[in-house]
């Protein structure tokens, strides 16, 4: 299954933004989630939010521990999501 | 202060009845980690936990349950039942010098969740009226004092994982003060309920894969469910009634972080491993084997390490460290029970027990935790670690029984 990359990292913005209350303008892909004073209680609602959107269940590991920016996260998320497809895919 | 040593271990666990069952299914590195389905949960995440068999859990309720018992008391009643057969007491020695020390970190999780579902359900009427004695924390510590009289002091301490190492540490401290002559001291915990098993995914430290503590590849714990109990006394108790002493307890450490409730810090846990080793008045060196508190998250394992290089050198040279919780799974408030058990197993058979599912050192850790296989050595003494949310640290020693 292919996914519209572009819309999902909109969408993923989007919840970021909300999940993280954070204003959607000031969220450049670029920018450490730290001084967006996004912490890592805010990290489990951001996860909760995909999975009840996705399905896609992230727990934590390693990579995630890695997660410096926003788009260190919006690249860790679509690689979840992506895979968790594919399983689903690949179990229908 | 007086010399505590133990003389009957008592558990029930993923890997069956008995202390025995434990530390065998350590030792082999057999795990008891098993698919668990939950009725009121139809959109699982992660399906696996280290839960009784049915077999088992039939075994110990019995054919009727009992009205005013949560699993939870049953599962501390049998373990309760087998320490105190092994350790060979009969009525004379309860009464005033028995203490009871059991902890639990969730209480009557099963009895909670099926009464809630039911209130959401089918409203408030015909509810279960024994909910209250069926769920309150402390009632496995009631119902064992119970079983065999024993009147002395009875405490239930409710400090999550820390729960089952703390109540041994409380119950090694009332016969060192020499309160009381004797204790039946652990953990009990029956949480694998559909809301409970939810609201551990949602804090995202369950693995939805296999749980590989220390490994670069963990992505997470997973839960388990028990009891544990050792019968604790004072060297001269065990002595006068000519009892077989099975190990001395001999350190421990407690204290808090007084930090952040779910991160650990590696420097308290070291501060508490030194409180437990001051007080065995033993030199780092000397312990062989260290059971980790080891669930397997990114954080506990990183944090924990650091605080053994801190403790026992750079190098931990001289000292197997392992994690069992791939093969007993995380029992919470019986973690620290369990987990001693195998600690004590491990000294009893002179063999270090695996981490399990071991597939690559982190080199944020660097640490090779007995993989896989266990490692026969020479062991007189063993430390077992629980590190619990709440920043609550505990660390137990045991050690081979000298004369003198």
């Amino acid at each position: 299954m292919n996914i519209d990359r572009d819309a999902l990292t909109r969408e993923l913005l989007d919840m970021v933004a909300e999940e993280g209350m954070v204003d959607r303008a000031e969220l450049a892909v670029e920018k450490p989630l730290e001084e967006l004073d996004i912490q890592s209680a805010d990290f489990i609602m951001i996860l909760m939010a995909i999975e009840e959107r996705y399905g896609a269940y992230v727990s934590m590991d390693n990579e995630l521990t890695d997660v410096v920016t926003v788009q260190d996260l919006l690249d860790l998320a679509i690689t979840k999501i992506e895979e968790h497809q594919s399983e689903k895919t690949a179990e229908a | 202060m007086k010399r505590v040593v133990v003389t009957g271990m008592g558990a029930v666990s993923a890997c069956g009845l008995g202390a025995d069952a434990l530390i065998a299914a350590t030792q082999a590195g057999i795990s008891g980690v098993k698919p668990v389905q939950f009725d009121d949960l139809p959109q699982q995440r992660v399906s696996t936990a280290a839960r009784l068999t049915l077999e088992d859990v039939a075994a110990i309720v019995g054919p009727t349950p009992h009205k005013m018992r949560d699993p939870v008391a049953e599962y501390a009643l049998f373990a309760a039942r087998e320490a105190v057969a092994q350790a060979g007491l009969t009525p004379e020695h309860f009464g005033e010098v028995c203490g009871v020390s059991i902890g639990s970190g969730q209480g009557g999780a099963k009895t909670l969740n099926s009464n809630y579902m039911k209130f959401g359900r089918e409203g408030p009427m015909r509810l279960d009226p024994m909910t209250v004695p069926k769920i309150m924390n402390n009632a496995a510590a009631g119902w064992v004092s119970m079983e065999f009289g024993a009147m002395g002091p009875a405490f239930c301490l409710a400090t999550a994982c820390s729960a089952g190492s703390q109540s041994i540490g409380l119950g090694m401290q009332m016969v060192a003060l020499g309160q009381v002559d004797r204790c039946l001291a652990g953990g009990t915990e029956a949480c694998l309920v559909g809301a409970g098993f939810r609201i551990w995914e949602l804090l995202r430290v369950m693995t939805a894969t296999q749980n590989r503590p220390f490994s670069k590849d963990r992505n997470g714990m997973t839960l388990g469910e028990g009891a544990g109990v050792l019968v604790l006394e004072s060297l001269e108790a065990a002595q006068e009634r000519g009892a077989e002493i099975l190990c001395e307890l001999s350190g421990f450490g407690t204290n808090a972080d007084a930090g952040d409730l779910l991160r650990p810090d590696p420097k308290r846990a070291a501060a508490c491993m030194r409180m437990a080793l001051k007080q065995a008045g033993l030199s780092p060196d000397r312990i062989e084997y260290l059971n980790a508190h080891g669930t397997g998250t990114v954080a506990n394992d990183i944090s924990e390490v650091m605080a053994l290089r801190d403790v026992f050198g750079e190098g931990l040279d001289g000292l197997e460290v392992s994690s069992t919780k791939p093969i007993h799974g995380h029992g919470l408030g019986a973690a620290g029970a369990l987990e001693m058990i195998v600690a004590i197993g491990a000294l009893q058979r002179q063999s270090a027990p695996p981490t399990i599912n071991f597939t690559e050192v982190d080199p944020k850790i660097g640490l090779e935790p007995v993989p896989n296989q266990a490692k026969p050595m020479s062991i007189s003494a063993v430390m077992s670690n629980s590190l619990a949310f709440g920043g609550i640290n505990a660390s137990l020693v045991a050690q081979r029984y000298e004369d003198g």
